[in-house]
């Protein structure tokens, strides 16, 4: 009897261990976290927005003095062309880095290489859908 | 029984007890999670040899003990075990790799998780580390406030890359909040509200009762909150402010400017544009939003005290941001004159700013409203009338949800977080007679202060751990200079070393090694825009030419970087002072896109014809050099440049002559 009474107290604590394992929640995998685009549209807000405009289409009150126009950012075409890679060289390295304008300066000096890369993220949730 | 059966029996029990602890520790999540991550981390792995380490990882409970921060120890990364794997940056939680931060991956050994996120660092199973429980003594901080963990080391108002927190303590400084509620490192706060000695003087009767009914609905700049007042206290309220008494000299002011002529408002309506209120003020929404909405002034207060205040406002408020213009009186009765004209409220009762005929019974009852409201927390002449009778704010990110009282609300998740939101958004609907007015902020403010909230620990982090930046020397000088600085406010708007407003970019603390005397002494009388894109502005003071003489002076002699060569070409050889070299790197680093040289540019940045007249040619270099070292926030690009291209550059903008306009305007003075 009194083995029986012992046998049932390890199954129930046995179990009780059991209840607590669970695999882990599953979270979707999303490109860059919530903190890093917000670090990236704080950068953009302070350094790009007076020629790429608030929505990145190139708009900026400062834009209509540039020939050639700074680049609408939100072109969908525009964002599949370019890897994540080739933004940050131009931002780093500036226009005439990359054989394109000057009136496009370089950051590298500037920004240090998390805050290129932050802004790059905001720069492809700039991205128009169509 | 015999004896040997029950040693058999008890034989067993003991083993099944020993036996406890290992199949337990066999059995804990973190074991089949530390095994999912083997896995993952082999079907990442791009060598053979990557793989290999991900499998040879020992199970074993991982942590990270800091002694130095109050003994903590974090074994977060038992499963958290991607956070520092570059290899892990899209993987699904919890291994998915930390973010990016000024802190990360550099510093997890130094502050661990719980410091910046909360949560129980030493538990191994998900519930109890998170603190998901109802009791949790440290629950995990919701990813929304995770700036607060920011806010527990660094102490300033301003932090950087965390703008949710600055917004938070900025909102709450503003707002006042620390007039009433106590909190470590605001002792000395004052809030900015005015005296209320002028009001029988200065408004009406039925404008005061809509002001206390609803501040924000009469002038959206207000910081004043909402009381949420009935009728009849509204009633007394103000039969209690028009019966205090006005100070004889300014109830003599105000009846001596409304008997003066009426001026031109024509003319006022062009002082009013030159004189930049709109840096400060709003004219139907558009301005800084920093003082308050004029566009309904002359409906506001009476054309006696209009004019009066103008003349003076220090002698109504000394703690007034606003600066005493070098106005003519004519000039002031003309700006009031087209306020009368222009901003008024025409759909207001022409009653509106009729005197009230004070009731003492009334003004009797209004007074003890006036004190149990709390309105001398605010509206003190004094710092001993002042009293914070709210609750200390000292340890209200540390609460715990069980100790909260949440009273009517039974629609809220029994969090601090939500109770925190409540409180700021609606402090009223927890129970009846709370006396803590509503402020109208939107959802993102609420976010940003429950955020600063949060940051205020029950217990500060140890000193070596506490982070404020070093405060600047801020040489406010006394004499004759300082009451020409107080007289002008320059404090408003510039700031001097750690001290002063940020409505301007141009702090003063080394203007002295910035810009030529002259060229100061003539732009203190006669400013103009240097960056036009801003609304915010250099007002024309009216500021006399002895004045401007004494200042410039002073600011060239006293606020000055010593690091700043008075002659950068100095030693240096003939090839570095090549303008023309100079004007080809201007051309070939893309200067145009932002500044403006003849007419030719755009303008984001100065125009920078005037750069001889205006700057030093040894500022000009080491701005070249480093345009971030006195403003982190400058827009202009650190190009690296050389010592010689920054000296050539600096060549070519000192060699360039000014528009033929301004040396026409020179020549004739």
């Amino acid at each position: 009897m009194k083995f029986a009474g012992l046998l049932c107290v390890t199954i129930v604590l046995l179990a009780s261990c059991q209840r607590a394992q669970r695999s882990p929640r599953a979270v979707a995998p999303s490109r860059g976290s919530l903190y890093e685009l917000r670090i990236g549209k704080q950068v953009y807000q302070t350094y790009c927005v007076g020629c790429h405009g608030d929505a990145g289409q190139g708009d900026g009150f400062n834009s209509f003095s540039l020939d050639p126009h700074p680049r609408d950012l939100g072109d969908p075409a525009f964002q599949k062309s370019k890897s994540s890679a080739d933004l940050a060289d131009v931002i780093r390295r500036g226009g005439a880095g990359v054989g394109l304008s000057s009136l496009m300066p370089p950051w590298g000096h500037t920004l240090d290489a998390r805050h290129v890369d932050a802004v790059v993220l905001y720069v492809r949730s700039l991205k128009r859908n169509q | 029984m015999s004896l040997r059966r029950l040693f058999a029996l008890s034989s067993l029990a003991f083993l099944a007890v020993l036996a406890v602890s290992p199949v337990k520790n066999a059995l804990r999540s973190y074991r089949s999670i530390q095994r999912d991550f083997q896995r993952a981390g082999m079907a990442r792995a791009a060598t053979v040899k990557a793989a290999q380490s991900y499998a040879s990882r020992p199970i074993a409970i991982q942590q990270i003990w800091i002694p130095e921060l109050d003994n903590r120890v974090d074994r977060c990364t038992t499963c958290h075990l991607g956070v520092a794997d570059e290899a892990m940056a899209d993987a699904r939680e919890p291994f998915r790799q930390h973010p990016a931060t000024v802190h990360t991956p550099r510093d997890f050994d130094r502050f661990g998780c719980t410091t910046c996120h909360g949560g129980e660092g030493l538990a191994t199973s998900e519930d109890d580390a998170h603190g998901t429980a109802a009791d949790a003594a440290s629950p995990i901080v919701p990813a929304a406030y995770a700036e607060s963990g920011c806010g527990r080391c660094h102490q300033s108002s301003f932090v950087a890359e965390a703008p949710t927190l600055s917004e938070g303590r900025a909102l709450m400084e503003k707002s006042g909040c620390f007039a009433c509620h106590a909190a470590r490192g605001y002792e000395d706060f004052r809030s900015d509200a005015p005296p209320l000695d002028t009001i029988a003087v200065k408004t009406g009767g039925e404008w005061l009762e809509r002001w206390l009914s609803n501040p924000k609905a009469v002038d959206p700049n207000a910081t004043m909150p909402n009381f949420r007042f009935s009728r009849l206290e509204i009633r007394d309220l103000s039969h209690y402010l028009f019966s205090r008494s006005v100070p004889p000299e300014l109830r003599d002011a105000v009846a001596a400017a409304s008997s003066e002529p009426a001026g031109v408002a024509a003319k006022g309506k062009i002082l009013f544009a030159e004189s930049r209120c709109i840096s400060c003020h709003t004219v139907d929404g558009k301005g800084n939003r920093s003082a308050p909405e004029l566009g309904t002034i002359a409906s506001r207060a009476t054309r006696g005290w209009l004019i009066a205040f103008i003349r003076d406002p220090h002698a109504f408020n000394p703690q007034t941001r606003m600066p005493r213009y070098g106005f003519s009186d004519a000039d002031v009765r003309d700006i009031v004159a087209w306020f009368e004209d222009d901003l008024r409220d025409f759909d207001a009762p022409p009653t509106i700013l009729d005197p009230l005929r004070v009731n003492q019974t009334l003004a009797a009852r209004g007074q003890k409203v006036f004190k149990s409201a709390g309105c001398s927390a605010c509206h003190s002449s004094t710092a001993e009338e002042a009293e914070r009778f709210g609750p200390d704010l000292d340890g209200v990110g540390d609460r715990r949800a069980i100790s909260l009282d949440f009273g009517k609300r039974n629609d809220l998740p029994r969090t601090l977080e939500a109770w925190l939101a409540a409180k700021v958004s609606d402090p009223r609907s927890f129970a009846s007679g709370l006396k803590m007015p509503t402020f109208a902020f939107d959802a993102a403010q609420r976010r940003a202060i429950v955020t600063a909230l949060l940051a205020m620990p029950a217990k500060p982090v140890p000193e070596a751990y506490r982070n404020a930046p070093a405060q600047q020397a801020s040489l406010v000088p006394g004499g004759a200079i300082g009451a020409i600085v107080s007289r002008y406010r320059c404090l408003s708007c510039h700031q001097i070393g750690s001290r002063g407003g940020d409505i301007s970019s141009a702090p003063l603390t080394f203007e002295g090694s910035k810009v030529n005397r002259d060229w100061l002494a003539k732009y203190l009388i006669v400013p103009y825009s240097i960056r036009p894109i801003l609304p915010e502005r250099m007002p024309v003071l009216r500021i006399s030419q002895a004045e401007a003489q004494m200042l410039a002076e002073a600011i060239e002699t006293w606020y000055v970087d010593g690091s700043i060569p008075d002659d950068p070409f100095a030693d240096r050889p003939d090839s570095d002072r090549d303008a023309a070299e100079g004007a080809r790197l201007y051309t070939t680093l893309g200067c145009r896109s932002c500044h403006i040289i003849g007419n030719n540019g755009g303008y984001y940045g100065p125009p920078l014809t005037d750069t001889r007249a205006r700057l030093k040619p040894g500022w000009v270099f080491r701005f070249l050099q480093n345009p971030q070292r006195w403003r982190a926030d400058t827009r202009c690009p650190n190009y690296g440049l050389t010592d010689t291209d920054a000296l050539r550059l600096t060549a070519y903008l000192e060699s360039l002559s000014p528009p033929a306009k301004l040396a026409a305007t020179e020549a004739g003075r």
